[in-house]
């Protein structure tokens, strides 16, 4: 099946920094895919780059499985980093004129906009100019904003910096719902603790490059599949000497260890060799931190 | 394209609406006409409540003075704004007791019956005397030109009893009045004329004023548009030249209304005879606009909103905030200060090669076109031919200005310097 989204080869350079450097990614539908890296890495060119407001030096923005049309904007809600409404203009009106500018006839922006007044508890408010509200309250109209064209794709570059906590909840209680409904979630995010429980695929970005690109589960299984996490009481020094293991993180005080297996050797055998020495009470595969795998396939990159 | 025109018909309709409901943009817009109606009606009001009417008594004792003087009232006809009052003249034969003649004139000048009364008599006469009588004496001009008849009457009456025929007077001493010339460095015209001039000007510094405003209006629309980051959401949706089209668009619609209703009221209120029957004063002779001189002057508005709004815009959306912007922001407002410098040859020859040549001139044409209407209706294909080349100079600034603007827009941080802003141009 054509994703609805894909990215081929996108490159933009400004002068002599690259700051995207030949992307390629597809975006399966129904899935929330997030865009991860540090600052400076080029996920906002490329989110950018994806609503045409840059246009890339080569490469192309597919939709449908063909080049991105103006039209199909109309189908992608987006919502930049640097967010603003306009303070002088009413919030009932604000929110009927993004509609309006994302392709809803006017009547229809109307009523969703007091419906979405309505939802985000600001139905009292709609009159009311945007500087009069509270930073809280704007931010609510923001999200609304974005989704009020009731778009296929979302578009959203980190959408949860500058939240307040109550927002970020409903937020991700929105973008669950919009899951559920088979629609498909791009975001960016610098922080992946974020990432590692929301997304179901990601694409780590470093210095314009995708340096790892494909389903969260799958990356997890093949980037850290040989770590172990031991709980015991005894000598947990000894664990770095036992065959097999080839590094050992130890908290002695918490009774607690991670050990790192080499490859091929079986978890079993090891056990057998830890409870020879050690009261084992637990021992399990752990998955690896999204921000350890990131940090190992940076460094590998070199 | 289609979905480019009606994303820039959203825009538009958003920044006409913003402004044209705030308070502000309408207190602006009537305080004008109401400032006008004003000018133009405040003196015509003076004028005709000056015109008072004088109740005047005058007791013959010649029996013919006092009949001449009346007719000779009755005929003059002073000029209207003048300050000299039409005398309502009663001739009344002296009584028997004059002494109680007298006291019952004065006591009706004290009820104010009457406004004064004069005392016509052989004696009096000889001596060259003429009493009057009045509440108040400080009507110089309306007593001089009493003097001025009585003086007449009686000059005529003993010429007659010198022996010469009336008629024969009346020709040699025939009254000869000014008509006033003025002589000044930019040549004689009739005072009259001088009134339009006023009005060329006035329609000049108007112009200048409002097109500096409304630029401004779009300049900060701009920068507001950046500052509150709202600039990255709306052209996620339209394209910046869109956004940009749709700002001149919905501004020079609100832009268009103000300065309609201004011209309206320019219209109405110097249309010849209105002020002056409301006011029910004489006709003032006042300079008046036509509708079609008012319509090109609209025409030539519009065309040099864009002109300069354009690169207001432009401005705008390469800087941050409003103090940045300044800098560079003198270059749109130079070129509307421009065409002050060929105000004057303008004006003095509408019709001179100067004049012609610069009322094509895109930068100075927006102006100095309306001021050459204002003054004198250039030939129509001139008219015409200064609308296409502006228009199409309109296009090219917009294109020009747009290509700066889409950079700008998204560029936050260090302020470019003018040759970056050169450099955007050539970005694709």
């Amino acid at each position: 099946m054509t994703p609805r989204l894909e990215l081929v080869d996108l490159r933009k350079s400004y002068g002599d920094f690259v700051a995207v450097d030949g992307i390629s990614l597809a975006v399966p539908d129904g899935t929330v895919y997030g865009l991860l890296g540090p600052n400076g890495a080029g996920k906002t060119t490329t989110l950018r780059m994806i609503m045409d407001i840059i246009a890339p030096d080569t490469g192309q923005v597919l939709f449908d499985g063909r080049p991105r049309r103006r039209d199909d904007l109309e189908k992608i809600g987006y919502l930049p980093e640097e967010r603003g409404l306009y303070r002088k203009m009413s919030v009932k009106d604000q929110l009927a004129f993004l509609g309006e500018l994302r392709g809803l006839p006017r009547p229809v922006a109307k009523e969703r906009a007091a419906a979405w007044l309505d939802r985000v508890d600001l139905a009292d408010r709609s009159e009311r100019k945007v500087e009069e509200l509270s930073k809280g309250q704007q931010q609510k109209i923001q999200i609304a904003g974005t989704l009020i064209h009731e778009p296929e794709v979302v578009i959203l570059d980190e959408p949860f910096s500058g939240l307040d906590p109550i927002n970020q909840g409903l937020f991700k209680d929105l973008l669950s719902e919009y899951k559920g409904e088979g629609r498909t979630i791009v975001f960016s995010t610098h922080i992946m603790e974020q990432a590692d429980k929301l997304c179901d695929h990601i694409c780590l970005i470093s210095k314009g490059r995708a340096v790892l690109v494909g389903e969260l589960a799958a990356i997890k299984r093949r980037e850290g599949g040989n770590a172990y996490r031991l709980t015991a009481e005894g000598d947990l020094g000894r664990c770095a000497e036992v065959e097999g293991v080839t590094e050992a993180v130890v908290d002695e005080e918490g009774g607690t260890a991670r050990l790192f297996l080499a490859d091929g050797v079986d978890a079993a055998a090891v056990l057998t060799r830890l409870v020879s020495f050690l009261a084992v009470r637990d021992f399990r595969n752990q998955e690896p931190e999204l921000e350890e795998i990131f940090v190992k396939v940076v460094n590998d990159e070199g | 394209m289609k979905g480019s025109l009606n994303k820039t018909f959203i825009l538009a309709k958003r920044e006409f609406f913003v402004r044209i409901r705030s308070k502000g943009f309408w207190i602006g817009t009537l305080i004008l006409p109401l400032f006008m109606a004003v000018l133009f009606a405040v003196p015509a009001l003076i004028f005709s409540s000056s015109t008072s009417q004088l109740d005047l008594v005058m007791v013959d004792a010649t029996g013919r003075v006092g009949e001449a003087v009346a007719a000779r009232m009755a005929e003059r006809r002073d000029d209207p704004g003048s300050r000299i009052a039409q005398f309502s003249i009663d001739v009344v034969a002296p009584a028997a007791d004059r002494q109680r003649q007298r006291d019952e004139l004065d006591e009706r000048l004290l009820g104010e019956e009457i406004d004064a009364w004069v005392w016509l008599d052989r004696a009096g006469l000889e001596n060259d005397r003429v009493e009057y009588r009045a509440r108040s004496v400080s009507n110089t001009f309306s007593q001089d030109k009493l003097e001025d008849e009585i003086s007449a009457a009686v000059r005529e009456m003993r010429l007659t009893e010198a022996g010469y025929d009336p008629q024969e007077i009346r020709d040699l001493i025939g009254r000869v009045r000014l008509s006033t010339v003025r002589v000044s460095a930019e040549g004689s015209r009739e005072e009259a004329g001088e009134a339009g001039f006023i009005l060329a000007y006035g329609l000049f510094f108007l112009l200048y004023m409002v097109l500096l405003l409304w630029g401004q209006q779009v300049l900060q629309g701009v920068l507001e548009e950046k500052s509150s980051r709202v600039v990255e959401i709306v052209v996620s949706a339209a394209r910046p030249f869109d956004l940009m089209l749709g700002k001149l668009l919905g501004i020079g619609a609100a832009a268009l209304t103000q300065f309609s209703i201004w011209m309206v009221t320019l219209v109405v209120l110097t249309a010849p005879g209105l002020i002056s029957s409301l006011a029910s004063a004489p006709d003032l002779n006042l300079p008046s606009i036509s509708a079609a001189q008012a319509l090109f002057v609209v025409v030539f508005f519009l065309l040099g909103f864009f002109v300069y709004s354009s690169m207001y815009a432009a401005v705008g959306s390469a800087f941050n905030n409003l103090q940045e912007a300044q800098q560079l922001s003198f270059v749109p407002t130079a070129a509307i200060i421009l065409p002050m410098f060929f105000l004057l040859p303008v004006i003095n020859d509408s019709n001179g090669t100067l004049a012609v040549i610069t009322s094509m001139v895109p930068f100075l044409s927006p102006i100095l076109m309306p001021l050459r209407i204002a003054v004198l209706t250039p030939p129509l294909w001139q008219v015409l031919l200064s609308i296409v080349i502006t228009a199409a100079f309109v296009l090219l600034m917009v294109w020009v200005c747009a290509r700066i603007y889409r950079t700008g827009i998204l560029m936050y941080g260090k302020k470019p310097t003018f040759k970056e802003l050169i450099k955007w141009l050539s970005y694709s």
